[in-house]
């Protein structure tokens, strides 16, 4: 829909462009003499769709996100009702016979299934010395999974680096501690998180670091009253558990009084497998009452959040693009009544009124479209940038979630688009003033 | 007064021009005023207050927060020990109890699905924020009384807010009629959903939340809500309802200062009883700041990135527009110099114009803004942590009137100083 209306609005400029008597040298030169008003109304322009860009690139990088995370061949388990996984919670017997079901993926030996149990939770993290104006506590999104390399090829997550999976106890000694002291809690973290905790570190703790973007293998942390000690550092980047911090299920989830299983995660052979299984287990399964979903639907529906964003980005981009219409009207209207006089020198040599008209369009459209391409490039600089937002299904729950911002071909369409019918709509009126004009009275 | 008279008539002489410039500011104070809107309530919950503290007692670790509905008692009391008189209590308090449920449990969506507390009705009048005697007031507040009356006399009542009330007339009225006219005494039924399954809880509507804050919002007697809890286990084999142990959300505590609080923190993490699980105490506003930070980069960009940006575009919007103007009126500048007016005066004629222009852009904007924002749709409904819409505040009207003075204002410098540049001998001899 976007690139169609795209195509259009490149359409009109281009016919505007072909019907044009009018020598668009005189059209530019008309902009540049007045090169204040001009540059004046561009940077409106720039600042409209540049804001325009940033703005959509925060819902397209959420959308990425939550779109790209998950697997197309697994089917996700939670109990009847729970919209997000921190409100599951499932009866273990019941879990062992969903992972008997045939169409569930059995590993090479055919003895176990592919299918990984988990503990997902939200803790509240105090934070001991807030950088002024945060708060004193953060959420962190814990998943406790129940076998570790089972979960890494269920969710197909690697470890960047050096780093390696928490062991089977999920807890170490401490190498610097006594013989008293509690161990270790063995932890892998997403990188997103990893930044974000690294926030709390003291400007000499960071300079002491030796990663000092990130907190990084080795690093501890506090979780409840226990220290965690980092063994790996997740490949996350672009999904939900970017923002997780995965423990060992039996270790991590009884400590914040979580004793059972929240999510269930079945691998098939394929998508269509997937699909099998979960309508399958919506139909069949009669022993307990589960939702399944396919796990990419259940993080493509997150994005409940980045729509409702989406929605008042559309409201403020137009209210503000109305502000710029009216400035770029204020522009022409001024250029037309500096030019009365070549109006009615143009009638005299011959140009018809419409043509006179599409020289007029074109020039505000030369505005647009010089400020538009400006705002689309200002606003790339977005590009890239991480930000912390939540991802929700609107039903409760949710996500946090960092994001990276994403500036796309629909995005600079949109902000193209958007420039053109600012161009249009504000260069119309005034173009249309310029062609009533009688003859005599220009030449007054 | 005579220099007034001329900047308004020179306002007037170009009735295009000086109306598409107020459009411009207009819209373009419009978008400042819902920022800023948004952003003032959340730098007000988020901000310490220096008296009539409200605090949350929730589950320390765990989110969301289940502790035991015992602790209501004790928390109440502020964990005072009965044979210390030194051990204080606080002003008021009240227990919340989540409770989420669907009108229809086969279609479940976001729209047939309510969230509600359930709590002690009198707590509605005096703990809720925005629905205390000094934010509420007038006719609003008699009917808001009269509902809370109603609920305590009535078991399975329900208080319901705007949004839930126009969704359930669509969905059980069976009716496009989303009016509404009479909703008191309609009955209808809630199943409980995630956690709560097995709650199915009939409903009275006693009352409807004033129209803003509390659109997504219900509010039950916790009487009703503890009652169906008992009754569970009837039902269901003697199983207790997996909520049954531990239904207790968070227990808002009010206190009249900063030592007092200081004081029931105490007590409370001395407390032997709130150990499993155990509870941790502190201001709103930073319980507050917890639910926000997720959005943090959010909130910075409305603030340093929307906000600026859409005064700059404003003050380039009247920049434009003024010097296109000074420019029409280089000859009229010229004889106003020759007949004596000085460089400054011309200066202040120009930045008058602008100023004028703005100031009544910007606050007639902001008026129109409150109005129809608040009377119309109830706020304006951007739906970040949990909260559902945003009032505009009285403020706006001051706001808007100074970003758009001030925007003019800026905007209009370089265009006063070129006026005040004009030579008369060069434009006359243009002129001739």
């Amino acid at each position: 829909m976007l690139y169609i209306l795209f195509a259009i609005s490149a359409a009109v400029v281009l016919v505007l462009l072909l019907l044009n008597r009018v020598p668009l040298s005189y059209t530019v030169r008309n902009l540049t003499v007045r090169w204040i008003t001009s540059t004046l109304t561009v940077l409106a322009f720039i600042l409209v769709v540049g804001l325009m860009v940033v703005m959509l690139a925060f819902t397209t990088g959420m959308k990425r996100m939550t779109e790209g995370t998950g697997e197309p061949a697994n089917v996700l388990v939670l109990s009847e009702g729970a919209d997000d996984e921190v409100f599951s919670n499932l009866d273990a017997g019941d879990v062992a016979e969903m992972e008997r079901l045939p169409l569930v993926l059995r590993d090479a030996g055919g003895k176990r299934p592919v299918a990984s149990r988990e503990s997902y939770l939200i803790i509240n993290q105090p934070v001991v010395n807030p950088k002024p104006g945060r708060p004193q506590g953060r959420f962190l999104q814990i998943r406790g999974v129940v076998d570790v390399p089972m979960a890494a090829r269920v969710h197909n997550m690697q470890l960047l680096g050096e780093g390696k999976w928490f062991s089977q106890a999920g807890t170490q000694e401490d190498p610097n501690g006594n013989a008293n002291a509690q161990t270790l809690i063995q932890v892998v973290l997403g990188e997103g998180v990893a930044r974000e905790l690294a926030v709390d570190r003291t400007p000499a703790e960071t300079a002491a670091a030796h990663n000092q973007q990130r907190l990084d293998i080795g690093d501890r942390f506090t979780l409840g009253r226990r220290q965690c000690i980092i063994t790996g550092i997740m490949k996350s980047s672009g999904s939900t558990y970017n923002s997780e911090v995965w423990g060992k299920q039996d270790v991590v989830a009884p400590l914040f009084g979580k004793n059972s299983i929240t999510s269930l995660v079945l691998r098939t052979a394929g998508a269509a497998a997937a699909v099998q299984l979960r309508d399958d287990l919506k139909n069949n399964f009669k022993k307990a009452s589960v939702i399944a979903r396919l796990e990419k639907d259940y993080y493509a529906a997150l994005s409940e959040t980045s729509d409702q964003f989406l929605y008042s980005i559309v409201f403020v981009t137009a209210v503000m693009a109305v502000g710029g219409v009216f400035g770029v009207m204020n522009t022409m209207f001024a250029a037309i009544s500096n030019r009365i006089k070549d109006i009615g020198v143009m009638r005299i040599l011959g140009y018809a009124r419409w043509q006179i008209l599409v020289s007029f369009l074109l020039e505000s459209l030369v505005i647009a479209i010089v400020g538009g391409l400006a705002g689309c490039a200002l606003g790339t600089l977005c590009n890239g940038l991480s930000a912390n937002s939540m991802a929700s299904s609107g039903n409760g729950g949710g996500k946090m979630v960092v994001i990276e911002l994403v500036v796309d071909a629909n995005i600079w369409a949109a902000g193209m688009l958007l420039a053109v019918l600012m161009g249009v709509i504000g260069g119309l009126a005034p173009a249309i003033s310029a062609i009533r004009l009688r003859l005599l009275d220009a030449l007054r | 007064m005579k220099y007034l008279l001329l900047i308004y008539k020179n306002v007037g002489r170009n009735l295009l021009r000086s109306l598409l410039m107020v459009m411009g500011t207009m819209v373009l104070v419009l978008v400042v005023t819902l920022v800023w809107s948004v952003l003032a309530f959340i730098d007000k919950v988020t901000e310490e207050k220096s008296k009539d503290f409200k605090a949350i007692v929730s589950e320390r670790w765990s989110a969301p927060s289940r502790m035991p509905y015992d602790y209501a008692r004790v928390l109440a009391e502020g964990a005072a020990r009965k044979d210390h008189p030194e051990d204080i209590h606080p002003d008021d308090s009240m227990t919340w109890q989540f409770f989420v449920g669907t009108l229809d449990r086969e279609n479940m969506n976001f729209r047939n699905t309510m969230f509600g507390l359930a709590c002690d009705p009198d707590k509605l009048l005096t703990m809720m924020m925005g629905l205390e005697k000094e934010n509420l007031a007038g006719q609003q507040r008699r009917e808001f009384e009269t509902a809370v009356e109603k609920l305590k006399q009535t078991r399975n009542g329900i208080i319901i807010g705007h949004d839930h009330l126009k969704n359930l007339n669509a969905i059980i009225g069976n009716t496009r009629d989303t009016t509404l006219r009479d909703p008191i005494g309609r009955k209808f039924k809630l199943s409980g959903i995630s956690t709560f399954t097995g709650l199915d809880l009939e409903f009275e509507i006693v009352g409807v939340f004033p129209p803003g804050r509390y659109d997504n919002f219900t509010a039950f007697n916790r009487e009703y809500y503890q009652a169906a809890m008992d009754a569970y286990p009837g039902e269901h084999g003697g199983r207790q309802h997996p909520q049954a142990e531990r239904n207790l959300s968070l227990v808002w505590l009010k206190m009249p200062d900063r030592a007092s609080y200081n004081r029931i923190v105490e007590q409370i993490n001395a407390s032997s009883y709130l150990r499993n699980p155990e509870v941790k105490i502190e201001m709103a506003s930073s319980a507050f700041g917890r639910f926000l930070e997720p959005f943090r980069d959010l909130l910075a960009g409305m603030r340093w990135l929307l906000a600026p940006a859409c005064i700059v575009t404003l003050a380039l919007v009247l920049a434009n527009a003024i010097s296109i103007s000074v420019r029409e009126r280089r000859t009229e500048l010229a004889v106003m110099k020759v007949l004596g007016f000085r460089p400054l005066q011309i200066v202040l004629l120009v930045l008058g114009e602008s100023v004028l222009m703005g100031l009544v852009a910007g606050l007639v904007s902001a008026g129109v803004t409150y109005a129809v924002i608040n009377w119309g749709f109830g706020g304006v409904k951007f739906p970040i942590a949990f909260f559902d819409a945003f009032l505009i505040p009285i403020n706006a009207l001051y706001w808007g009137a100074s970003v758009g003075a001030g925007a003019a204002l800026v905007g209009s410098l370089f265009p006063a100083w070129f006026a005040c540049q004009v030579k008369p001998a060069e434009v006359f001899a243009k002129v001739g």
